[in-house]
């Protein structure tokens, strides 16, 4: 019967700001942060800590390394995410940790370590969605209230919108995440994981100026990227590439140099998103765009997101680095509102997974 | 078909006449769809009807026609925009000559100027599925169909959800028979109107379809209908089932089989991807 229930908002009126550790190492970066609900409805971030395990160039996180990271930092990340918040474990209402989804590896590592805590120190344990932080954490910080949002990082491809306590998931990738498409492409040219692949595409785009024709490939309010991956990796051994982007000699005019690649990757895989995003505005009829992710701080993406809802009369909202990356304190925050809607995660139940859909939450805490 | 080139013949402006046409004072904007603008304008300058002459005699209705401008989207790269663009007012222009010729509702062209994205089609006088099935209107939205009186927006349409869901999955049958792929099934792209023959659905906004003999494009369109269904209008999957059962008349048994054993699949492929990493 749930559909005749009246889907109202289940958050407790506060009788004292709450205090939420947050776990987060769901990829390979490892995040702790402490959130404050505050008695007048808002949050204050109190430390937000972030530790990456960036490989060598040509090379991504392979799962195991990646949890072995985890596992050697976690103490330290949270020892200084406490610090800097100056707050005492004691203090705190509950420990948020990542339920999924992510790499097996890693996510186990640090649900492990929460739970410790979590016996240690007698302390509640809820465990969150990654993607539901993402969009709560963008959903704090920005102030928008009820936007479509777009969900794009190395994992994630996706077009969300909510709808009667659930964040619906209008569009998605249909193969590869946009995230894992430009990781990928920087290691076939060979560009530095630090700070993050990412990053370095954006920097080299800055510098193309010729735009390759690569595939378009949107599939209703769908996109598919492992195409396109393939067809600009295969230009990347054309025989017009350049690698060192210059050309031979005062002849060689036709040339295709790493950077026009990065431009052109980004100028169609972001135009691809842009245009599922736009259409489901139209469909929804919405007028406010949150971007989150990690290709979310992605300034091109932005800018490109930015016109589009211009000329709908809308608005764009993004974060910068600090919310966009994973983080610790999006699951404090998203773990916190479901500890005040009376949800936690019994110890035999704090499990993690792989695969934990962004729509199978139930979002108690809206209306 | 007739393409008008881009090229400027009119002496006065350097505009193409297919934009001069969106300057004409009956020209109004009606909406701003996913990809494109959408006017209503009259090809003739509507006549004075009170004025001289043409009083007496039922003066020739001049119905209106739907001008579709994919204006340029200025956050995609030039020679990208241009050439999308390009290719998709004359794959619209040609799926919907394809339908009209299999006997699919869609609305007729009037005119095509794909240099400047311009695509004139008949004006189709009714309301989208969306606006008629239950959930689906608008927050804000200029043109209520359902009155404040709370009346049932079925009404003047003298049929209900169910008959509506029928006539879909005819229609998305009769497209499919045709090779015909949509690429963009809402119930946003599906208009109510009364025709000749009684209340018919039209489908429209062709502009990402193409034209395919493979089951699995039939069945991702469904697919993307199915999760427009679901996402406008909340516990729809009963319609959306009335929609396929529908469908699957319409396409006979044996076809619909394997469309429907594909459609199985692709449901499982949008679940298996809940992403990694």
């Amino acid at each position: 019967m749930p559909g005749l229930l009246q889907m109202r908002c289940q958050l407790t009126v506060q009788d004292r700001p709450h205090l939420a550790l947050g776990l987060e190492g769901s990829a390979n970066k490892l995040g702790v942060g402490v959130i404050r609900h505050e008695l007048d409805g808002s949050a204050t971030v109190l430390s937000n800590v972030r530790h990456t395990y960036i490989t060598p160039p040509g090379e991504g996180f392979q799962p195991r390394d990646t949890a072995l990271h985890h596992r050697h930092w976690a103490l330290n990340v949270i020892n200084d995410s406490l610090r800097t918040a100056g707050v005492s474990v004691h203090a705190l209402d509950c420990i948020c940790y990542t339920k999924g989804p992510g790499m097996g590896a890693p996510l186990q590592s640090v649900a492990l370590v929460a739970r410790t805590i979590s016996l240690l120190y007698d302390k509640p344990l809820i465990g969150v969605n990654h993607c539901i932080g993402h969009i709560e954490m963008g959903r704090e910080i920005t102030g928008a209230k009820n936007p479509i949002v777009l969900y794009v990082s190395g994992g994630n491809t996706q077009v969300i919108a909510y709808s009667r306590q659930c964040y619906r998931i209008f569009g998605e990738t249909l193969d590869i995440a946009v995230g894992n498409c430009l990781d990928r492409f920087a290691r076939v040219i060979n560009l530095s994981n630090d700070p993050s692949p990412g990053y370095n595409i954006e920097q080299e785009a800055k510098r193309g100026k010729r735009l390759v024709t690569l595939p378009y490939a949107t599939k209703g309010m769908d996109v598919s990227l492992s195409g396109i991956l393939t067809s600009v990796e295969a230009l990347a051994y054309d025989k017009r590439f350049r690698q060192d982007g210059k050309p031979k000699g005062p002849e060689d005019t036709d040339i295709i140099t790493p950077a026009d690649l990065c431009f052109s990757l980004q100028e169609t895989v972001f135009a691809m998103l842009v245009e599922i995003t736009e259409r489901a505005m139209a469909h929804v009829g919405s007028k406010e765009v949150l971007i989150v992710g990690g290709v979310g701080c992605n300034e091109r993406l932005q800018e490109m997101m930015g016109i589009m809802a211009k000329e709908r009369n809308g608005q764009v909202f993004a974060t910068d680095e600090r919310f966009c990356i994973d983080n610790g304190i999006m699951i404090a925050q998203a773990g916190l509102l479901a500890f005040r809607c009376g949800i936690t995660t019994p110890l035999a139940k704090s499990t993690c997974t792989q695969r934990y859909r962004t729509d199978q939450v139930e979002v108690l805490w809206r209306s | 078909m007739a393409t008008s080139i881009g090229s400027s013949s009119g002496p006065p402006s350097h505009l193409s006449p297919s934009l001069v046409l969106l300057q004409s004072p009956t020209c109004k904007p009606i909406s701003q769809g996913a990809e494109a603008r959408v006017f209503k304008t009259y090809l003739s300058p509507p006549l004075p009807t009170a004025a001289a002459g043409f009083n007496a005699a039922s003066p020739p209705q001049v119905s209106p026609i739907l001008l579709k401008h994919r204006f340029k989207k200025a956050y995609r790269h030039e020679i990208l925009d241009t050439a999308l663009t390009k290719a998709r007012v004359a794959g619209e222009a040609r799926a919907l000559l394809k339908c009209l010729r299999s006997g699919v509702n869609v609305p007729s062209i009037l005119m095509v100027d794909a240099q400047e994205g311009m695509l004139g089609l008949e004006w189709i006088d009714g309301h989208s599925v969306r606006q008629l099935l239950p959930g689906g209107e608008e927050e804000e939205d200029d043109d209520p169909v359902t009155a404040d009186s709370g009346e049932d927006p079925l009404t003047p349409y003298c049929i209900d959800a169910d008959t509506i869901t029928q006539l879909i999955g005819a229609q998305l049958a009769k497209l499919h028979k045709a090779d015909i792929v949509h690429g963009d099934l809402t119930t946003s792209n599906m208009m109510v109107r009364r025709g000749r023959a009684g209340t018919e659905v039209v489908l429209i906004d062709f502009g990402l379809s193409f034209t395919s003999t493979l089951v699995e494009d039939k069945a991702v369109d469904l697919y993307v209908l199915e999760r427009a269904f679901a996402s406008t209008h909340p516990d729809s999957e009963p319609m959306f089932a009335k929609v396929l059962e529908s469908y699957g008349k319409g396409l006979g048994q044996k076809e619909w089989g394997v469309v429907n054993k594909r459609l199985d699949e692709v449901r499982l492929r949008g679940r298996k991807r809940s992403m990694v990493g």
